[in-house]
């Protein structure tokens, strides 16, 4: 279960919070919003250019 | 686990409300992408308004003074709205209309607060970016256009959950991020349909959502009308209308006087949608970067320039007004556009997929169809 959903669980929390700290705040918490959204979108970027190569 | 049944419903659901609303889901990112950098756009292309800069600290000229400007410019119409940008309050942007609730034609006139002359008059819509504007949010049908659309974003909502529903089967033998590139295209595909999809999943739905209520724009304002603003000017129904309006800037003094800590955001004049037949709407924002996005109305009588009331926005008008900024990604500077410019490109990946993986699955129903055709031809 966790296999499947870990990473998805992850990167749905980080984008979130990333959406709110930009709009409660500037400064901090503006890079925090970078951060939260920016790291998943990095992620879709990199392993769907690059991809984790296939195992099976 | 999903059982059989359950798994052939939910991607029923997949696929329909995909089919249904990708088309109109591409369009909308494509001309999406664009309005992302707008402002940037607007002065790259020269169509921003600049106010010079003044070496010493001028004090504001009236805004009666700014309306016989905008009024020398266009005399044929009358006030509609006066606005600031929230980030530069040299600069008043006059919109001059036939009539209060005009949708055409509309005039506009940016005038300097300090000096009083006429900067420049914008064209409300027009250029590339009003034609790439009024397409994603209306397709040019007005009204009905703009709630289409929002059924379409809902068709949309539902995919991307069924989606979600359909993750786990397809994943159980794959580790996140892993893409079967040397098996066949399809797969590949598949599996970058799923990563990519996953991935934005949250963005994916607050945009989305987002967008669905900002096409009810038009109808909770009208609502807020009728729930709030009748009850705040029920003393004057039935009154005449006005035949002459106070002066603008004794009212707006007024409403100020109400709200010292608060900006201006715009004032809508008797007979729009913002305001009532006998007041001045004077709207007011705040200075944090959630409430400048909230609007405080004062309604200030159009005659005596006398505040009548103020109410802070209900729950419905506060969502609306949030879900603005969320949806155009304008809220963090320019870091955050790019991320949803990369956002944007990812989606309309995921939607070009997601119809090529349709495509391919008919292939092999198409071609057996093909031979039976044949067959039976014989």
């Amino acid at each position: 279960m966790m296999n499947v959903w870990g990473w998805p669980i992850v990167l749905a929390l980080l984008s979130g919070g990333g959406l709110f700290c930009g709009l409660w705040g500037d400064g901090w918490w503006d890079w925090a919003g970078w951060l939260g959204l920016g790291l998943p979108t990095a992620a879709a970027v990199w392993f769907g250019w690059r991809g984790r190569r296939s195992t099976s | 686990m999903l059982s059989t049944r359950a798994l052939r419903i939910w991607s029923w659901l997949h696929k329909w409300t995909s089919l249904v609303s990708t088309l109109f889901m591409l369009v909308l990112c494509i001309t999406g992408l664009p309005l992302i950098f707008h402002h940037e756009i607007g002065a790259w292309l020269g169509t921003e308004v600049v106010a010079p800069e003044l070496t010493r600290n001028t004090p504001r000229v009236s805004l009666d003074r700014v309306m016989e400007v905008a009024r020398q410019r266009f005399p044929s119409k009358g006030g509609m709205f006066v606005s600031q940008e929230p980030d530069d309050d040299k600069i008043w942007y006059v919109t001059m209309s036939d009539t209060p609730t005009s949708e055409s034609d509309l005039k506009q006139v940016a005038v300097d607060a300090r000096t009083g002359r006429a900067l420049a008059e914008p064209v409300v819509d027009g250029g590339v970016m009003g034609v790439i504007h009024t397409l994603h949010v209306e397709m040019f049908a007005g009204l009905p256009g703009k709630l289409f659309l929002g059924f379409m974003a809902l068709l949309m909502l539902i995919a991307i959950v069924s989606g979600v529903v359909l993750y786990a089967p397809f994943m159980r033998k794959l580790r996140f991020g892993e893409v079967r590139r040397e098996r066949s295209t399809r797969l590949k595909w598949l599996d970058l349909h799923n990563l990519l999809g996953i991935a934005t999943l949250t963005w994916a739905l607050v945009v989305g959502a987002t967008g669905m209520i900002n096409t009810w724009a038009d109808l909770v304002v009208q609502y807020w009308r009728n729930d709030q603003v009748a009850a705040m000017v029920a003393p004057y129904r039935g009154l005449p209308p006005l035949k002459e309006l106070g002066s603008l800037e004794k009212a707006v003094a007024a409403a100020r006087a109400q709200e010292p800590s608060m900006r201006i955001g715009f004032i809508a004049f008797p007979g729009t949608v913002f305001s009532s037949a006998h007041h001045y709407g004077v709207f007011f924002r705040g200075s944090e970067p959630l409430t400048s996005r909230l609007f405080k109305p004062v309604l200030v009588d159009a005659v005596t320039g006398e505040v009548t009331a103020s109410r802070t926005p209900p729950w419905y008008l506060s969502a609306l007004l949030i879900s603005q900024p969320l949806h155009f990604g304008d809220y963090a500077g320019a870091p955050m556009q790019w991320i949803w410019f990369v956002l944007d490109l990812i989606t309309i990946v995921v939607l070009g997929s997601g119809l090529y993986l349709w495509w391919v699955k008919r292939a092999p129903k198409r071609q057996a169809s093909r031979a039976a055709a044949v067959e039976a031809a014989r």
